[in-house]
């Protein structure tokens, strides 16, 4: 049934490699994967909440599952996941808006989503070393 | 604008209203936690559980999960073609969000006494 005659003949060269994406495309393909992220993360975030406010011994607990090695990690993915999907939403609504959707500023704005992202990853690193 | 076409804009519609709210509600607790140096338990639940805050909060939630579910919903039917494992996936996905959103309901009803 899905297999309709038309789709079948077209042509189709889709070599991931060798398709060259601009900053928009990577900033689009990335609030995808960063809100599939915060998905996954969600039923453990929840289970988190739900220990920090059950009793002060569980409140501990939840702060040393945290300190733990693997989640700092984890951590710092999901918060990388956090402001690139906050930023690039935010991008999103103003072009919703017919802001920003020039090629030039576009682009910019797409740029602008990479560095205010990176530098609260850098901020929580930083936090979280200290 | 007859009410057919208003149906196929309402996931998109919805997507952006929960947008906003999420952003509004995320720069708020961010505003409350700037001058912050260690959250104590007592902080921590004295924030969560004052009125506005803890309304404002499962606010947030509804959103959250309305945003992930056409979010997740819209990847799904975009890499995911076999109606059977379609339907497959979306059905955990309704799953894991009603099990959060009604673990989060609980959380916020019972602990606020504890």
């Amino acid at each position: 049934m899905e297999k309709a005659t038309s789709k079948g003949r077209r042509p189709v060269y889709l070599n991931l490699f060798k398709i060259r994406l601009p900053i928009a495309g990577v900033v689009s393909l990335a609030h995808r994967g960063s809100g599939v992220l915060m998905f996954l993360a969600m039923p453990f975030i929840v289970y988190l909440l739900d220990l920090s406010v059950q009793s002060g011994e569980s409140f501990e607990q939840a702060v040393s599952i945290l300190q733990h090695p693997v989640l700092v990690v984890v951590q710092i993915l999901f918060i990388w996941a956090l402001a690139h999907h906050l930023f690039a939403g935010i991008r999103f609504l103003l072009i919703d808006a017919d802001i920003g959707i020039e090629k030039k500023p576009a682009s910019m704005a797409a740029w602008l989503v990479m560095l205010l992202t990176a530098s609260v990853v850098i901020v929580a690193l930083i936090g979280m070393l200290l | 604008m007859s009410l057919y076409i208003l149906e196929g804009l309402k996931p998109w519609v919805v997507q952006r209203v929960s947008a906003v709210y999420i952003t509004l509600f995320l720069f708020y607790s961010f505003y409350c936690s700037i001058n912050i140096d260690v959250v104590s338990y007592e902080h921590w639940r004295d924030w969560l559980f004052h009125p506005f805050n803890s309304i404002t909060f499962g606010l947030f939630v509804v959103a959250v999960l309305f945003h992930a579910w056409v979010g997740m919903r819209d990847v799904i039917l975009d890499y995911i073609h076999n109606i059977m494992l379609r339907m497959f996936f979306l059905a955990m996905i309704v799953g894991v969000l009603v099990g959060c959103g009604l673990w989060v309901i609980r959380i916020l009803l019972f602990s606020m006494v504890g």
